[in-house]
């Protein structure tokens, strides 16, 4: 044979640093920026405390809507105007709405930043806003979620959102609101929001080559005419876990495949066990090499791909599951990771599987981290949850040095199989008696 | 608008490149660059589904699946494992001209990466069993389930691919095949697949990062290089068409879409030459962002199309003339033969009416920007080099792709337009068969 039989060692590690962060406050906001020498493009982000947890119930979308009304034009120029100004640049704004912020973002390469900044912070402050294009584009939205509302998934994930948070809850209803709550979003509603929370000065992440900027210029830029204070953020929500397994059942009529939700609440992102909780995640279903993925698609070839998460923000959290699996296989697989979750919590992880999982983790912050909007986007995370400047540097320390009791007694603590809800999103017609039979959960109709 | 035309970057490839080829014939890129300490390890090889005969499509796509589940001295499933236990992300991606395979890690990884692909290069095939074979048939076809037959409009491509190309040329059928040639696939084809098509001498390795060239073309060496050469590498058949198409064709699908959605379709030019740079420019100033004609007219001013569902691309294959792809979907109310006259207007002016400088200066602009976005990652630049020199023979030339958008001109423009005209169209239009609720 003529390969080489013996697999290498690794040479020695040049571990990564994150780069210096720079802070500078100005005009009654924070510029918060890291310097990336020699790259071509460069990314600016305005932050800005204006996620979906703040919109009024049965008006969930609100804050979509705003943010894609920020390019319908600005005080001074029309969207036409305002669109060609940008993409002349290069410019595309990237709006995006999560339960914690609303971020507005620019990349262009490094030498036109100063005025992608000038016109992001035109359109997030200065939007015109006029009532005809706000219901133009509600109407848009509407539409819009309706093509996605189509597609398997999105109503999966609402029907497991309100059961786990419930339907009172703003938590408990989609994200991006449901066609419904959408249409039912008013021109007075989305000019409010505007007027609440994108008028605060929030904070400015930059990513780029420094020696080419000008911080000071690109914050006058950005917080001009902005006026108010930080806010509170909100305490957490709890855990309440579920005193039984259920089956809700989305009926999508001659699906050949079923869409499967599966998850139950968590704790927020500030929690201690915040690292353990992300290894056990990886162990069960993060990794290619995950305790799920081996079996449910690589050894039974069920699925495409299937993957475990704690997802977490400020005030809630929750462990999920989700995978798209053929119609014919649909109880053995939810009986097959159902089995494997309850196996975690039980048996902890190995040692063998916690060394690819924490070596993964860490590794992922220097692969990952090599773009400016990859950085943009840490630079987020660390203002979201107020985590301190040195926060990426011990979570590689913190990743590397956790023990598989740590590990396993986070998913004795943090795994709850007998309370889970599983949604189904499939042929109802196909699925419905043999879900009924399979002992997982009492099966109900998710009403979506 | 000023009427001096944007500035040409010198080059789009600004960091260093050498190259060298083993005497096994496979060609080694090195691309050099310090700043973080990460390494991409990036495999072409130039066999893709346009290689497949007939009964055998998906093939190429399956057998990438093959290449994740072990070789001569990688158990099943370890690959996966030693790489993401090094910190390492991976991938790969089979399409009608190649298929790829990469690797990012932490620097100090690098010979695992190499050993990895060395030994799935060279010792693929006695690790191959039934059993790996029928897992992964029905992975393949749960992806072609979920990407393609589960979701409204995941077809299109499907059915459009067989109307832009006759029967028998390579691009007729798409990458992901038939169900009924993937139940087909025995395993004895795949183990001469890999026999003939993943040899060193039809792949090109490409290492972008934290390296040395010395380092890399010594390791090179040493993993790669007592692999053996492969004489008669079968060719794909001919992608040789000569000129547009001569009669319009149109197919119309009645099925479970939410809404009416056209595409029209045109054979341009082969990806890489100058007439599909001007494609490239054209796609860009009818169909990329708000300030495209497509989006200002269509989505904006008559608002017959909705604003997140439309746009204009060139899809970049480089052994036959590579499609643009026009696509709207319907706002409510409005029927698909409004929708498509509205679009086909638009289209059509690409041809009567010139582009303006502020058109020509904001498509070029926004494609700056997407190159160096493509440039900002040691994978997106490994992948970059690999593609040059397996189509084009030199993986410096990446350099010109840039430079060769930003000198496009709006006469060039004109010319490419005259050629998309309605005798020469494809189009597929959906149509909804259910009402507006659910």
């Amino acid at each position: 044979m003529s390969l080489v039989a013996t697999r290498p060692g690794p040479g020695d590690p040049r571990p990564y640093t994150f780069p210096d962060i720079r802070r500078v406050s100005v005009g009654g906001g924070e510029v918060v920026a890291t310097h990336m020498p020699g790259q071509h493009l460069a990314t600016a982000a305005l932050l800005l405390d204006a996620g979906g947890a703040r919109e009024s119930a049965g008006r969930e979308g609100t804050a979509t809507v705003l943010a894609k009304c920020l390019e319908e034009g600005t005080t001074t120029r029309d969207s036409a105007a305002f669109a060609l100004a940008l993409e002349g640049l290069g410019a595309e704004l990237s709006t995006s709405v999560d339960w914690d912020s609303l971020r507005v973002g620019v990349s262009v390469p490094v030498g036109l930043l100063p005025r992608a900044v000038t016109l992001l912070a035109e359109a997030a402050r200065t939007p015109r806003l006029d009532p005809a294009d706000v219901a133009r584009v509600r109407d848009d939205e509407v539409t819009a979620l309706r093509m996605d509302w189509a597609q398997p998934g999105p109503r999966a994930d609402a029907a497991l959102r309100m059961d786990l948070f419930g339907a009172a809850e703003r938590y408990g209803r989609p994200l991006h609101g449901d066609p419904a709550s959408v249409a039912a979003v008013t021109v007075e509603d989305v000019t409010a929001f505007h007027e609440s929370w994108l008028k605060r000065p929030g904070v400015l992440l930059v990513a780029g080559d420094l020696t080419r900027l000008d911080l000071a210029e690109l914050g006058a830029a950005a917080f001009a005419g902005t006026t108010g204070e930080p806010l509170a953020p909100a305490g957490p929500l709890g855990v309440p876990i579920a005193a039984g397994r259920r089956v809700l059942l989305v009926d999508r009529p001659g699906s050949v495949q079923s869409t499967l939700r599966i998850g139950h609440r968590a704790p927020e992102r500030a929690n201690p066990d915040y690292v353990a909780m992300t290894l056990v995640a990886t162990v069960l279903g993060g990794a290619f090499t995950s305790r799920l993925n081996h079996l449910i698609r690589e050894v039974k070839g069920y699925t495409y791909g299937i993957r475990a998460d704690f997802a977490m923000t400020r005030r809630f959290g929750r462990f999920g599951i989700s995978t798209s699996v053929q119609t014919a296989v649909t109880t053995p697989a939810l009986t097959d990771t159902i089995g494997e979750v309850t196996r975690t919590r039980l048996d902890g992880v190995t040692e063998e599987e916690l060394e690819v999982a924490r070596t993964w983790r860490a590794g992922q912050l220097t692969v990952d981290m090599q773009t400016p909007g990859s950085i943009a986007g840490a630079l987020a995370t660390l203002v979201v949850h107020g985590l301190p400047d040195d926060y990426y540097a011990s979570l590689r320390r913190s990743l590397l040095d956790a023990t598989v009791a740590q590990v396993s007694a986070a998913a004795a603590k943090h795994l709850h199989p007998e309370a889970l809800t599983v949604v189904v999103e499939g042929d109802g017609a196909a699925i419905r008696d043999e879900l009924a039979a399979s002992g997982l959960g009492e099966v109900a109709d998710a009403g979506i | 608008m000023s009427a001096q035309p944007a500035p040409v970057t010198p080059t789009g490839y600004p960091w260093p490149i050498e190259t060298a080829r083993l005497d096994n014939g496979l060609r080694v890129v090195v691309s050099e660059d310090h700043t973080a300490p990460v390494v991409c390890v990036n495999l072409w090889y130039d066999v893709g589904s346009r290689h497949e005969p007939p009964g055998q499509t998906g093939f190429a796509h399956l057998f990438e699946h093959l290449m994740f589940e072990g070789s001569a001295h990688v158990a099943k499933t370890e690959h996966m494992r030693l790489v993401q236990g090094s910190g390492g992300s991976l991938n790969a991606t089979t399409n009608p001209d190649r298929t790829n395979y990469f690797e990012t890690l932490p620097v100090e990884h690098l010979e695992l990466g190499l050993w990895l692909e060395a030994d799935r290069m060279g010792g693929l095939v006695p690790a191959l069993t039934q059993e790996t074979l029928d897992n992964q048939r029905e992975v393949v076809k749960n992806e072609r389930r979920q990407r393609y037959d589960n979701v409204p409009y995941g077809d299109a491509w499907l059915r459009l691919l067989p109307l832009l190309y006759p029967p028998g040329h390579p691009y007729h059928h798409a990458t992901i095949g038939s169900m009924e040639d993937l139940n087909a696939a025995e395993l004895d084809t795949f183990k001469a697949f890999h026999q003939q098509y993943y040899a060193p001498n039809n792949a090109v390795l490409t290492v972008a990062g934290d390296v040395t060239p010395a380092d890399v073309f010594a390791l090179a060496e040493k993993y790669f290089g007592a692999l053996e050469s492969v004489s008669d590498i079968p060719p794909a058949p001919r992608g040789h068409i000569t000129g547009a198409a001569t009669e319009p064709v149109r197919e119309t699908v009645t099925g479970k879409v939410p809404a009416p959605r056209v595409y029209l379709s045109h054979r341009t030019h082969p990806f890489g030459t100058a007439g599909y740079d001007a494609v490239t420019v054209l796609a860009t100033v009818l169909g990329s962002g708000r300030g495209s004609r497509l989006y200002q007219r269509l989505a904006d001013g008559a608002r017959i199309a909705q604003p997140d569902y439309i746009g204009a691309y060139g899809v970049d294959l480089a052994h036959a003339p590579a499609p643009l792809i026009v696509t709207a979907t319907a706002k409510d109310g409005v029927t698909a033969e409004r929708l498509e006259a509205g679009v086909a207007e638009v289209l059509d002016s690409m041809a009567t009416e010139p582009v303006t400088e502020a058109e020509l200066e904001r498509a070029k602009a926004l494609l700056t920007t997407s190159w160096w976005r493509q440039m900002s990652t040691v994978g997106g630049r490994a992948d970059t080099l690999s593609r040059y020199a397996t189509q084009f023979g030199d993986a410096t030339s990446a350099a010109y792709r840039l430079p060769q958008w930003q000198s496009v001109t709006a006469g060039d423009i004109l010319d490419a337009a005259r050629t998309l005209n309605p005798e020469s169209r494809v189009t597929l239009t959906y149509l909804s068969d259910e009402g507006t609720d659910q």
